[in-house]
């Protein structure tokens, strides 16, 4: 056996016993801890080299790259049969309802495209009547006047809507329609140009700004109240002391 | 775009070891079991390493520095970059790189994430003013937390609260909502750090911090005094109070009394500010604080089981099977549009079924033990069983996503705005999910090695924590069945839910 150098077991056990190196029955009590000690160390090693292990294994080769067909990106618009798109879906009473907008982004002035589906989630049967489409602008402060797109007719289960923005802007879709009798609204958001969130970093910034000018507002009035309470107390004190001194 | 599972064979092979660690244990029960006296590598490379980052000002400020300026550039491209989720860099790192990956870093450094994290360095700046050194206290009111809310309740809210932010109103495919959830914590870690004393958000309040916290019980690495003698013979207590140059430990800790990583930050502040230099990050086998070490309290016991909770339930939220049941119960219920009813009530029922699975376990524990150990104290105590389970599924989880859906990341770095860009083809969705990290036999091995290692560590804590736990030494063979039982239920539930194909998150 390799005789340890380490000698653990020794300084974790009473007596000064090597049980691992010096095997005779020198005043043993079976505690144990010279077990435990070395079983310890042992497996901080272990975890150590499995970490070393784990972090290499991190730098395997990565598997070779496939090639992508496909029609690029740049050839589509919003007529193609597969142009980029953003799609929305939504469960309304008895229907499933999967709205899609070409292009993905639409901008001021260039013609785009809802395509809506509605299928009914027991039967599996596309919607059959009329879907009309509104919009109007999104926001607090915004116009809440509703403007009629079109009233649409399934064309293979697809309700197509055209639509050409004159400005940019946050506005919500509304899809109406009825079936069983029961009326459905259908909202869904659609940001056209360019929307920049400067309002909300306003906000942020706002409250940031409130909450630093009120903490430092108190602390100088805390700060003010403090002198003015050393001072009072200062004054106080002389006058105790010159009170003692007239006394005397 | 879907992930495959772990293959049944690998589940097998972990389902054989679980039932042969779960016999072997239930033989050791019969057994007095030894504390095991723990010697650690007191100056370990890795320490050495983290011992310098954190003590050295500069090389701790530049990565600062470096990390809040990503962060605005997350929230740059969040609030003005293209709304394609995977185009652009603020949904693209935030949640497949930095959530998935934040629990692989605690696996290996603990809960450095924290030393610089940048929403507290921000928080830091706007009302300390300082880029180094000790600031002046007079640019926070000081108040100490209202005893109420001194616990890590507010923390556990939160992160329900962003849980269900995360999976139920789609945040993670939501550039503009990412960036704003940013921002949200940058005012509240502000607001807080103006307010309160030293860092009551980090302490308190911040859902990722103590899930970092919790999960750093598992790290291998610690800060803790070289000599407790040393500790023991002070009296100026720098770590605690801090010097004229070093800031005060940031969540109230006594370096001296110091047992258990949850509510370090690492911020290395003792480090600095020890004159003795006594405190250095060391080795230590990733278990032992979980399994002998950490103290038990209700709130943190109760936090720890959702965290097994909200683990689970993120993986199920993934699954195909999900969407059908969430449809067929928000009809149940008359729930419409985006079904944020349906998938509140499910989350409420997703912390609960394990909670009353967990409370059962202990009832009956306590009822086979048939002896008077107060109900709240066995929760409490044996609610670390939950952990490693958590844990390590959490890992394995998100070793998926980061190796499967990393790819792709270094496009958006040139271009993090994502402008002119179309969203993700089918076709290139397909060479993304065949572009791995690693091996996918790689991936499945470190997967079912997970989950076996944090059986192992679920068992090792049962049987300490039930020794000390349960009076009269040695535990009379079955005592801890229920709890062994529900840990063999967790991991195979875990187990069930890596075999099944996975969405993808982007």
């Amino acid at each position: 056996m390799q005789r340890c150098k380490l000698l653990k077991c020794a300084s974790a056990v009473a007596a000064n016993n090597t049980p691992f190196i010096d095997r005779e029955e020198k005043a043993r009590t079976l505690c144990g801890k010279c077990m435990t000690i070395v079983l310890t160390d042992a497996r901080v090693a272990q975890v150590t080299k499995l970490i070393i292990v784990v972090a290499m294994l991190g730098w395997c080769a990565p598997t070779p790259a496939h090639h992508v067909l496909g029609r690029p990106a740049y050839s589509l618009n919003e007529d193609s049969n597969t142009p980029p798109s953003m799609q929305v879906e939504v469960q309304i009473g008895e229907y499933l309802i999967s709205y899609m907008v070409f292009p993905a982004f639409p901008r001021p002035n260039v013609p785009g495209r809802i395509n809506l589906y509605a299928y009914h989630l027991d039967t599996d049967e596309p919607l059959t009547g009329k879907v009309t489409f509104k919009v109007r602008e999104d926001g607090w402060f915004a116009d809440s006047e509703e403007e009629v797109i079109g009233t649409q007719l399934p064309d293979d289960n697809v309700y197509r809507q055209g639509f050409v923005f004159k400005e940019d802007g946050n506005y919500i879709i509304t899809a109406a329609f009825e079936a069983d009798n029961t009326p459905y609204l259908v909202d869904f958001p659609l940001p056209v140009g360019n929307t920049t969130p400067i309002g909300l970093l306003g906000v942020v910034i706002a409250i940031l700004g409130a909450v630093l000018l009120g903490v430092s507002i108190a602390q100088r009035k805390r700060l003010a109240r403090a002198k003015v309470r050393t001072a009072r107390q200062a004054d106080t004190l002389d006058a105790r002391s010159s009170n003692d001194m007239g006394e005397l | 775009m879907m992930h495959p599972g772990l293959p049944p064979g690998w589940a097998a092979l972990v389902g054989v070891a679980v039932v042969v660690l779960s016999l072997r244990t239930l033989v050791a029960l019969r057994k007095p079991t030894i504390e095991p006296q723990v010697r650690r590598a007191a100056h370990s490379a890795p320490g050495t390493i983290m011992r310098h980052v954190t003590a050295l000002g500069p090389w701790l400020l530049l990565l600062k520095i470096a990390l809040v300026a990503l962060f605005l550039l997350i929230v740059t491209a969040g609030l003005f970059g293209t709304p394609i989720p995977e185009r652009n860099l603020a949904t693209a790192l935030t949640w497949n790189i930095w959530w998935a990956g934040l629990i692989l870093t605690i696996f290996f450094v603990g809960s450095f994430w924290c030393a610089v994290c940048p929403w507290d360095t921000l928080a830091g700046w706007l009302v300390r003013r300082r880029l180094v050194r000790r600031a002046p206290t007079n640019n926070s009111l000081n108040l100490r937390v209202p005893r109420i809310i001194r616990s890590v309740w507010p923390a556990l809210l939160l992160f329900i609260g962003l849980t269900w932010l995360e999976l139920g109103t789609g945040l993670t495919t939501n550039p503009r909502a990412t960036a704003i959830l940013g921002l949200a914590m940058v005012v509240m870690a502000t607001v807080s750090l103006a307010l309160f004393e030293r860092k009551a958000f980090c302490r308190y309040f911040c859902p990722v911090g103590r899930t970092i916290g919790f999960y750093s019980q598992l790290a291998p690495v610690e800060l803790r005094p070289a000599d407790i003698e040393v500790c023991a013979r002070c009296t100026s207590l720098e770590c605690y109070h801090g010097t004229d140059r070093v800031e005060p430990c940031p969540t109230h800790l006594a370096m001296g009394r110091l047992t258990e990583n949850t509510y370090c930050t690492s911020c290395g502040n003792c480090v600095s500010s020890c004159p003795s230099e006594n405190v250095v990050w060391r080795l230590r086998p990733p278990s032992i604080e979980a399994v002998q070490n950490a103290r038990p309290h209700w709130d943190e016991a109760c936090f720890l089981l959702a965290l097994l909770a909200l683990a689970g339930f993120h993986g199920i939220t993934m699954l195909p099977l999900w969407e059908e049941g969430i449809s067929s119960f928000a009809r149940l219920v008359g729930d419409s549009g985006t079904l944020l009813l349906s998938f509140s009530i499910a989350l409420l029922a997703g912390l609960a079924v394990p909670t009353m699975l967990y409370s059962g376990a202990v009832a009956a524990t306590r009822r086979i033990a048939g002896i008077a150990v107060e109900y709240k104290q066995l929760f409490s105590g044996l609610a670390f069983v939950a952990l490693p389970l958590a844990f390590t599924y959490h890992l394995a989880h998100n070793l998926g996503h980061v190796v499967r859906e990393s790819a792709g990341i270094w496009t958006l770095v040139f271009n993090p705005l994502g402008a002119g860009m179309q969203p993700l083809s089918v076709a290139e969705k397909q060479a993304r999910h065949m572009d791995l990290l690693i091996r996918p036999e790689l991936l499945f091995t470190l997967q079912a090695g997970l989950i076996l290692f944090g059986f192992w560590v679920a068992l090792q804590v049962l049987r300490h924590r039930g020794q000390r736990l349960l009076p009269g030494g040695v535990l009379a063979g079955f005592t801890l069945l229920p709890m062994i039982l529900l840990a063999i239920a967790f991991t195979g539930f875990h187990l069930w839910l890596l075999m099944q194909p996975m969405m993808m998150r982007l």
